[in-house]
Parts: structure tokens; C-alpha cells; sequence
């Protein structure tokens, strides 16, 4: 039984067609990385999945319930989101940061999010740095406070949407360290990212998205070594050339 | 004697009449700090309903700033005085003042007030980014929770010093209240040097309360500078 189940999916901006029957599935504790040309509809893709942005026709599944049915603050808090930008509340600390959603939407009482926000912190290696804000924290570390940020809410899946792209280089490795771990450890992954290096070791699967259109998924091997198509070995020999 | 000439006579008889211009002080400070209560009030809830609202009330919230910005502060207040049915409830005991003047200069200057401060909310709210608002809903909050926990802190610490300069104007502009015989720190002092043989007080007077002035808006900005940093967001830029 898939966990997510995408059903051609279509979505336009006004005139501008974004995604076009987009159809695939993953399962529980599979890893997705998702890649495509930029304007391709990958991060469109991600925001229909926590319904940031609607769809125009299709369904989409969550746990075999179609997302439109449930709740969508429900649907979010089972459905985690780390972004490129980070997006972390400038006013709070990075253990507020991860207790504002404990207690406001889970209930938590206080001393139970700050236990839990310290132990998501420990887990991506900022235990440190609870009592830091945001602007003192490095790029790095401001991602890997987004990612314990949505590890904390427990969801079923999350949803990376290019969370490496606004990192300086020597800051990459210490986020994709932390998403490998939880890849290992177990947690769905829908991953939207350039990073080729991770998509070879950690994605069960890779999905080449051109021109809002799924043009070849399969297996890393597959998609590196004997792509089917001509675009995707072009696609992804530049960004490895680019990232080696 | 010329008037206009500082002399020391002028001097005493400023300091003998001390209690008066006290009694001004008190005026302008209330009428201060009613008219931002009712600014704030009023003014808060309209930038962001400029911001999220839609429909006719974020048309007409925004019109009347439109208007309320638009108009002179002292057509507002001799407006209001003429027009508004405020019954003549009688005189404040102590400090000596005609209540329905009073009433009738807090709504001029609040609702004013309220047009910019909106206005002062309003860029606050939108100069946080969409960002931090799209990551409080990814967590399963509500939007009335996101622009409670996340947007509003952010953007009243924003707004501070726009707050700042807003005091500091209505402060100053309680002096328009002298247009409708509001004894506030002006009028009193113009009663002062108006008394019979006293015209030779004109600039001595102007000057007390000039100081009087701008003691009492250099002290409250000072005050204000201090919440502001007390309350900045470490390694921000605000």
C-alpha cells in the first residue's frame, strides 16, 4: 500500500501549465528525489502534496485518504516541509522555533516541547544552540533547525524542496548528513534537490520531471547508468558534472 | 517696554503662574495619550485588515485612511467639535476643561492618528517574509495562529519606531486643540501672556512651553528607544 499516491495531477498558473498528468507512488520509509530542470513544476509538485498550492485536476492520496477530504492543517501536520529559505521564525529561538508548533497545534504543554524540541535539536547536532536565534545561526545550521523543526510534528512523510540550493558549498554536507541519517532511520522522503551525490546514495527511487511532465522514474542506477531517454542523461550528467 | 525682549519680570511672572502651565502639561499628556489609545486601537486592527481582509471592509479601511490622511488636522478637530452631537456634558473639575472639547480632539487626532498607524502596521506585516508564514502553516497551524505568533510579534517590533515618530507628531499636534479653546498647554499659555500688561511675555512663554515641548518628546523617545532594543531580536536587523 503506497503512502503517497499521485494521480494525474495537472496544475496552471493562469495560462502558464505547470504539471501535466503527473502521476507516481511511494511507499512507507521510501526515499524520492525528484529532479528537473528549474520551472520544471518539482517544487510546484512538493506543495501540492501539504496543499501550499491547489491542484487543478487529479487526486492525490495521503495514507489511501484523498488529500482534499482531510482537514488541510491536519493534512500539513502529518505531512512535514523543510524549505530552501529555511523560513525559520525570526522572533523565536531554534528551540521555539520547534516548540511553537508542539504547543499550538499538538497541545503540548511547555515543558514537554522544550523536552521535545531539545531532543530533535540533539538529533540534527544542535543541541548547543537551543537558546540561538535565527540570525546567529549559520545557513547550515538554520536548515538543519527546519529540518528538526519538521521531524518534531512526528509526520508520516516530509517534503525537502531544495534544501541544500541557498547553502553555501562547505555548509551542504553537515544538512544532507542529517537528511541521510534519516533516510536511514527509516522516515518517507520526497525530495526535491540538485544534489546528485544523495540522490545515488539515500533515494529508493528518481523522478525526472521536464516541462511539468514525469519523463523517467526508476531506480538511481537505472536513471545514471541506462537512462531511457536522451534528456534525462544529459540532465543529469550536467548536474553531475556540475556537483562532483 | 518692547515686547519681545526677554527680561526677568516676564521670567517671574512665568514662574508665579507655573501651576497653569502644569495644569496645560497635564491636558496635552492626556489628550496625548488618549488620542494614540484610540490610534492604536483603531489603527492596528486596519493595517492588517488592509493586509488580510478583502471585500468591502478592506475597501472601506482603506478609504478612510485615504480621506482621514488627506485632511488637515485642524479642519479635523474644528470639524468635529461643530458637527459631532456631543452633548455639552460640563467641565472636568481640577483641570479645568470643556469635556465634549476634549472628546471631540481625541477623535480628531485618534482616528487620524489611526489612518497612519495603519499604515505603519500595514508595511510591517507585509515587510515579513511570506516565508515564515507558509512554514508556521506546514506545521498544521491556522492562518489566524501563523499571523498571531509569527507575523504580529515580528511586525509590532517592526513597527516601533514608526510608532516612535507617530507619538512624537501627535504629541506635538494636541497643540491644534487651541483652535477650539481646549485649554491644553498652548491655549493655557496663550491665556497667560493674553492677561492685561503681560504681552511683553509673548516669547519668554513661547519658549517655556517649547521646552516643555520637547522635553517631553525627547524623554518618551528615549523610553521608546529603550523598549526597542529590549525587545530587538538578537543578530537581527531590527
Amino acid at each position: 500500500m503506497s503512502l503517497l499516491r499521485v494521480d494525474s495531477v495537472d496544475k496552471s498558473y493562469g495560462n502558464e501549465p505547470v504539471l501535466h498528468d503527473v502521476s507516481f507512488g511511494m511507499d512507507r520509509q521510501q526515499v524520492e528525489v525528484i529532479v528537473g530542470p528549474s520551472g520544471s513544476g518539482k517544487s510546484t509538485l512538493l506543495r501540492c502534496v501539504n496543499r501550499l498550492t491547489e491542484i487543478d485536476s487529479g487526486e492525490i492520496y495521503l495514507d489511501d485518504e484523498e488529500i482534499h477530504t482531510v482537514d488541510e492543517n491536519e493534512l500539513r501536520r502529518r505531512v512535514g516541509m523543510v524549505f530552501q529559505d529555511f523560513n525559520l521564525f525570526a522572533h523565536l529561538t531554534a528551540r521555539g522555533n520547534i516548540t511553537l508548533g508542539l504547543r499550538e497545534v499538538l497541545g503540548l504543554s511547555k515543558p514537554e516541547a522544550e523536552a521535545k524540541a531539545d531532543d530533535y535539536l540533539d538529533r540534527v547536532g544542535l543541541a548547543d544552540q537551543a537558546e540561538s536565534y535565527p540570525a546567529e545561526l549559520s545557513g547550515g545550521q538554520q536548515q538543519r533547525v527546519g529540518i528538526a523543526r519538521a521531524l518534531a510534528m512526528d509526520p508520516e512523510l516530509i517534503l525537502f524542496d531544495e534544501p541544500t540550493s541557498a547553502l553555501d558549498p562547505e555548509l551542504i554536507g553537515e544538512v544532507l548528513t542529517v537528511m541521510e541519517d534519516l533516510a536511514e532511520g527509516g522516515m518517507t522522503m520526497l525530495c526535491v534537490t540538485h544534489e546528485m551525490g544523495f540522490a545515488r546514495s539515500a533515494a529508493d527511487t528518481i523522478t525526472f520531471l521536464d516541462e511539468g511532465r514525469i519523463v523517467e522514474r526508476g531506480p538511481p542506477e537505472q536513471l545514471f547508468e541506462s537512462p531511457e531517454h536522451e534528456r534525462t542523461e544529459t540532465f543529469l550528467g550536467e548536474l553531475t558534472g556540475l556537483h562532483q | 517696554m518692547e515686547p519681545g525682549v526677554l527680561q526677568a519680570s516676564d521670567w517671574g511672572f512665568i514662574l508665579a503662574n507655573w501651576d497653569t502651565l502644569v495644569l496645560g502639561v497635564v491636558v496635552t499628556v492626556l489628550l496625548t495619550a488618549t488620542s494614540l489609545t484610540l490610534g492604536f486601537g483603531l489603527g492596528f486592527p486596519s493595517g492588517a485588515i488592509e493586509v488580510y481582509g478583502d471585500g468591502w471592509l478592506a475597501n472601506a479601511v482603506s478609504t478612510a485612511g485615504i480621506v482621514l490622511r488627506g485632511t488637515p488636522i485642524v479642519v479635523l478637530i474644528v470639524l468635529f467639535y461643530f458637527t459631532l452631537p456631543l452633548p455639552r456634558i460640563g467641565t472636568v473639575p481640577v483641570i479645568d476643561i470643556q469635556l465634549n472639547a476634549f472628546i471631540a480632539a481625541t477623535l480628531a487626532l485618534g482616528l487620524r492618528s489611526a489612518a497612519y498607524q495603519g499604515q505603519v502596521f500595514r508595511g510591517s506585516i507585509q515587510s515579513i517574509g511570506e516565508g515564515q508564514l507558509e512554514a508556521a502553516r506546514s506545521v498544521g497551524m491556522t492562518k489566524l495562529q501563523a499571523i498571531r505568533h509569527v507575523v504580529f510579534p515580528q511586525a509590532v517590533r517592526r513597527s516601533l519606531p514608526g510608532f516612535q515618530n507617530e507619538f512624537t507628531i501627535v504629541l506635538k499636534d494636541t497643540s491644534v486643540a487651541f483652535a477650539i479653546g481646549l485649554a491644553e498647554l498652548l491655549t493655557r499659555a496663550e491665556r497667560l501672556y493674553l492677561q492685561p500688561g503681560r504681552d511683553t511675555a509673548v516669547i519668554e512663554v513661547i519658549i517655556t512651553i517649547s521646552v516643555i515641548y520637547f522635553v517631553l518628546t525627547f524623554t518618551t523617545n528615549r523610553a521608546l528607544d529603550y523598549v526597542h532594543s529590549r525587545y530587538a531580536i538578537p543578530g537581527g536587523t531590527q
